[in-house]
């Protein structure tokens, strides 16, 4: 090799190593949520950093796990990715495709950004590791109409019979107690989960994982049971498995419906004053009720950190370090003060106008005993489809209560 | 033996066609607006749905015109929907890998049906076989292979596969039509002396251009609407097509915005009718001459 | 003359493009796949072999029976439908409308070049219950048959006739463009002969149009069914292949199989049976049609 080839290719790694630019996989919009707080900030540090260019690129939700699987597979994942299967996030954290994000932020020395509460919960579901970002921390619950609520003389129900009640007082006044989209089909395995964890106690899914509980045990049997009762008489509506998320979301902000089952993510809508007809003020949050017999306490929240968030560990390297630093340490503090977002990154400046709903969340959130995941996350993908499809048809009493559950262990081995 | 292409039906019969004076009892009046009605008012409710705000999908009934004609959904398509850049996508390697299936299928069928050689009964039966290959079966190597000649999220991944697919049905098809009419005329070229190349340029691609608009059309159809292949290796926002880009406006937890989808969807479609329409006299012109033998 | 239709070089100046294209981007892969059947994992954890028992779990896997028997069904009355109506509105053009019939025809044509994710969209809003009466609901209601009022999607019986009636309303306009052409060629000679003997009206369809219609009828149906056996976006877009797996067809089943749950092996071993499904119905159809 002559000494200019050489000064060349010297010059030509040295071009490679200096340009770090950082992509991010996302299923939501440009515009939209954390994807949207990143973007901003990734585009403020291009500016004095112009060796690490930012791009955004974009998944259906519907086909993310496919993408993932192809782009691992010929090992060109993108620096920052979603991901919403954690075996699949298990397999490349073995193969060293996603960041250890403990060391990593311990490295940079922002670790402290980070909310226990959060990464905790991560950890819950990831094996004991933290490789996905807490870029939002959702609690669930149960939003409803409070003047709807007054009108009918109906409190806030602490037990599953109240709120069974409360649907019927309303159901035979002629309105619909529950809004929900089952053709998302996670919000109606939502409820069996809730149902669940207050029958057994908010570690119920991590039992049933370690093999102590089983799918088909009376009390899972019970709350697929209680889910579809509530189908059954009609308490979600007409075609509850045709109606999509934005619906049901509707149908609770124009007064049609008065309860809806949802994560805090949902705020943004609510917050959207062309959407909500019945005003901030006018919407309450209660937690999953107590059911009989029950070991859960109503202290413990159903709570998520939003689609999981992946470092690709291939370019986790000192420039990409600054990169995180510099989003991270600000993202926080952003998404709060611009969306009125929870994130599982500490604020250090609470923005003065927080929006109501927020500030409840907030309260609630800071009550919380102990968290629980929702109900198919520790599922391998195939149990999940097994438990979201089957839920339509468990809600439209096309399949018993029994053979849902066993069709679920059966699923789960 | 030349075959004259008879003059159409419609324009030769002077007088009404004895099918239509026996039914002449059924009023044909219905029959076309109802045909017409089917086809064209869901198009025009897409049209109007796309003025809706997110309020009027959820109350009212369906066939209310929207209140106002706001173009905010129009903008939202535009800006966040990237319908524009999405269409031209589509068109950037839909157009290419027509061209390239009529070329090489055109000269694989005349190779296969006209010359002579020992392997050919095999090689038909071949590209015969792939017009059964659902395109999910080699979904994996295929993305492998592209990635490896970093074809990946290029144009090229998307119109190298559409012209394989698209091969095999038009062999099968333009094999079929060589088969029935061409031989004698192409034989007694070659004995006047022509090349074989000369044949195929001045005697046989004239010859089959009918054939050729039916084939395109039907090929059309399945690039046009094609989703798998382009879902799959195409990752950069930028490049996709008008229906991938179209599962765009549902979120994270699968919110839909409805208004937007729709005016999408009008956006999308709007220059594939103007275009259509433009076009329409010479394909149904082509398609009528042409003749559709199996 | 032989040696001209023998040139070796012209042969494959002629075939070989096509040929090089289609070996490397069809056959290969599917030799590749075949391979996959034989193994379990997945591209990132590694395969290892497992003989044929990806073949024993299909043979057992009532989802796999329910999902073939799916899209034969659908394929099946989605191709009959597309032909049927695409002859009748072909039959309208040419006897009926004659000259008149340009701006019908364009108006047919127009869903064929629609984009499958707008239509399904379109149909879910038309077929809807909630949260305001579809199209078919607001209908059954206005003439005070609310009993019949159902949420058309959201059933499984109901919602495979949606997707029948949306892929027959998409692509009749195509296959009646393609029957047009076919009666256009039907000499007049041959017609004005069967009149003079005595067939007229549906007695001329049946027995003059139909037989010479045949080979198009064929072609048209081989197209419709090379598509239907292969339906994946409208499902996809449509109902996503539910209520449950209700309307699940292989295309579905198999992608998910491969790319939801990772397991890439069976993924291709369905892949492999619904190969075989469109192979034994193609051959089936070219054979009858090289009979006639």
């Amino acid at each position: 090799m002559t000494t200019r080839t050489a000064a060349l290719s010297a010059l030509l790694v040295l071009g490679t190593t200096l340009a770090a630019p950082v992509t991010f996989l996302s299923v939501q919009n440009e515009d939209q949520g954390a994807t949207k707080i990143i973007g901003e900030l990734a585009r403020e540090y291009q500016k004095t950093n112009p060796a690490s260019p930012y791009t955004y690129q974009n998944a259906p939700q519907t086909d993310l796990a496919q993408k993932l699987q192809l782009l691992a597979a010929s090992s060109s994942l993108p620096t920052v990715y979603n991901i919403d299967q954690p075996a699949l996030l298990g397999q490349l954290y073995k193969t060293g495709q996603a960041a250890d994000l403990e060391a990593t932020f311990k490295k940079l020395g922002i670790y402290n950004t980070l909310n226990p509460a959060a990464v905790a919960l991560i950890k819950r579901q990831n094996d004991g590791r933290l490789v996905t970002l807490p870029l939002e921390l959702n609690i669930e619950g149960f939003w409803y109409n409070k003047a709807i609520f007054a009108a009918n003389g109906l409190k806030e129900p602490r037990t599953w019979a109240e709120l069974v009640k409360d649907a019927a007082t309303l159901n035979a006044k002629g309105l619909q107690p529950f809004a929900a989209s089952g053709d998302q089909k996670w919000p109606l395995t939502r409820l069996i989960g809730g149902y669940a964890a207050r029958k057994y106690g908010y570690d119920v899914m991590d039992r049933v994982k370690a093999g102590t509980l089983k799918l088909t045990d009376p009390g899972f049997v019970e709350a697929a049971r209680a889910v579809q009762d509530l189908g059954k008489k009609n308490y979600f509506g007409k075609g509850v498995n045709t109606v999509d998320y934005a619906t049901a979301v509707d149908q609770f902000l124009q007064g049609k419906a008065a309860m809806i089952y949802m994560g805090s993510w949902v705020l943004s809508d609510f917050n959207d004053a062309a959407r909500n007809k019945i005003g901030t003020q006018n919407i309450g949050l209660f937690n999953f009720p107590a059911v009989t017999g029950g070991k859960g306490s109503t202290n413990d929240w159903s709570l998520n950190t939003g689609i999981s968030t992946a470092v690709n560990q291939k370019f986790n390297d000192a420039d990409l370090g600054n990169w995180i630093k510099y989003v991270f340490t600000r993202y926080g503090n952003k998404a709060l003060a611009e969306s009125g977002m929870i994130t599982g990154f500490t604020v250090t400046q609470t923005p003065r106008n927080l929006p109501v709903l927020t500030s409840l969340t907030q309260t609630k959130l800071k009550a919380v005993k102990n968290g629980y995941l929702w109900f198919e996350a520790n599922f391998s993908p195939k149990a999940t489809s097994v438990a979201t499809d089957n839920a339509q048809l468990l809600v439209t009493g096309d399949i018993t209560p029994q053979d849902y559950m066993s069709k679920l262990q059966d699923a789960l081995k | 033996m030349t075959r004259i292409a008879p003059a159409p039906l419609a324009e030769r019969s002077g007088r009404p066609h004895p099918l239509a004076e026996r039914l002449q009892s059924v009023p044909l009046f219905v029959i076309v607006a109802l045909v017409l009605v089917v086809t064209v008012y869901p198009l025009v409710w897409m049209l109007l749905s796309s003025f809706k705000t997110a309020d009027e999908f959820s109350g009212g009934v369906i066939w209310a015109l929207p209140r106002t004609f706001s173009f905010d959904n129009f903008v939202r398509a535009w800006t966040v929907g990237k319908m524009n850049l999405y269409f031209v996508n589509s068109l950037l390697s839909v157009i290419p890998s027509l061209a390239l299936v009529i070329l090489m299928g055109v000269g694989a069928a005349f190779g296969l049906e006209i010359m002579r050689w020992r392997l050919k009964t095999s090689v038909s039966l071949l590209f015969l076989l792939g017009i059964m290959i659902p395109i999910q079966m080699v979904l994996l190597p295929l993305f492998t292979m592209y990635f490896r000649a970093h074809l990946l999220d290029t144009r090229w991944a998307l119109i190298l596969t559409y012209t394989a697919f698209g091969l095999p049905t038009t062999i099968f098809f333009l094999t079929g039509y060589f088969r029935n009419f061409a031989r004698e005329i192409i034989e007694a070229a070659v004995v006047d002396g022509a090349t074989i190349y000369q044949v195929f340029w001045k005697v046989v691609l004239p010859m089959v251009m009918n054939s050729v608009v039916t084939v395109a059309l039907v090929q059309f159809f399945f690039m046009w609407n094609d989703l798998l292949v382009s879902l799959t290796f195409i990752n950069n926002p930028d490049l996709r097509t008008i229906q991938a880009g179209l599962l765009n406006f549902a979120g994270q937890y699968g919110q839909r915005e409805w208004g937007p989808t729709f005016a999408s969807v009008t956006l999308a479609v709007a220059p594939t009718v103007i275009v259509y329409l433009l076009l329409n006299q010479k394909i149904m012109k082509g398609l009528t001459a042409g003749a559709v033998k199996g | 003359m032989e040696r001209t239709l023998r040139d070796w070089r012209a042969i494959t100046v002629f075939v070989g493009p096509a040929l090089l294209l289609f070996v490397v981007i069809l056959v290969v892969p599917i030799v590749w796949s075949l391979g996959y059947t034989l193994t379990e994992g997945s591209v990132i954890a590694g395969f290892h072999f497992v003989g044929l028992s990806n073949y024993v779990r299909l043979a057992q896997d009532p989802a796999f029976w329910s999902a073939l028997w799916f899209s034969v069904k659908y394929a099946v009355l989605v191709s009959a439908g597309q032909v049927f109506f695409g002859l009748m509105l072909a039959l309208l053009y040419s006897f009926y409308l004659k000259r008149s019939s340009v701006l019908v025809r364009t108006l047919v044509f127009l869903p064929v070049v629609l984009p499958t994710v707008a239509v399904a969209q379109l149909f879910v809003k038309l077929f809807a219950i909630a949260p305001q009466y579809g199209f078919l609901n607001s209908f059954l209601h206005a003439v005070h048959l609310d009993d019949l009022v159902q949420p058309w999607l959201g059933q499984g019986g109901s919602a495979f006739w949606v997707i029948v009636v949306m892929d027959v309303w998409k692509a009749m306009g195509l296959y009646a463009v393609l029957l047009y052409t076919g009666l256009m060629d039907i000499p007049e000679d041959t017609l004005e002969a069967a009149r003079l003997d005595g067939a007229h009206g549906w007695k001329l369809t049946q027995f003059i149009i139909l037989p010479l219609l045949t080979p198009v009828i064929v072609t048209s149906l081989i197209f419709s069914l090379n598509g239907t056996l292969k339906v994946f976006d409208s499902v996809l877009a449509l109902t996503g292949g539910g209520p449950g797996t209700s309307t699940t067809p292989l295309t579905l089943y198999m992608y998910k199989t491969s790319f939801s749950y990772s397991q890439y092996g069976y993924g291709s071993t369905i892949a492999v049976a619904l190969t075989l499904l469109c192979m034994i119905v193609s051959l089936i159809i070219i054979r009858r049609s090289r009979e006639n």
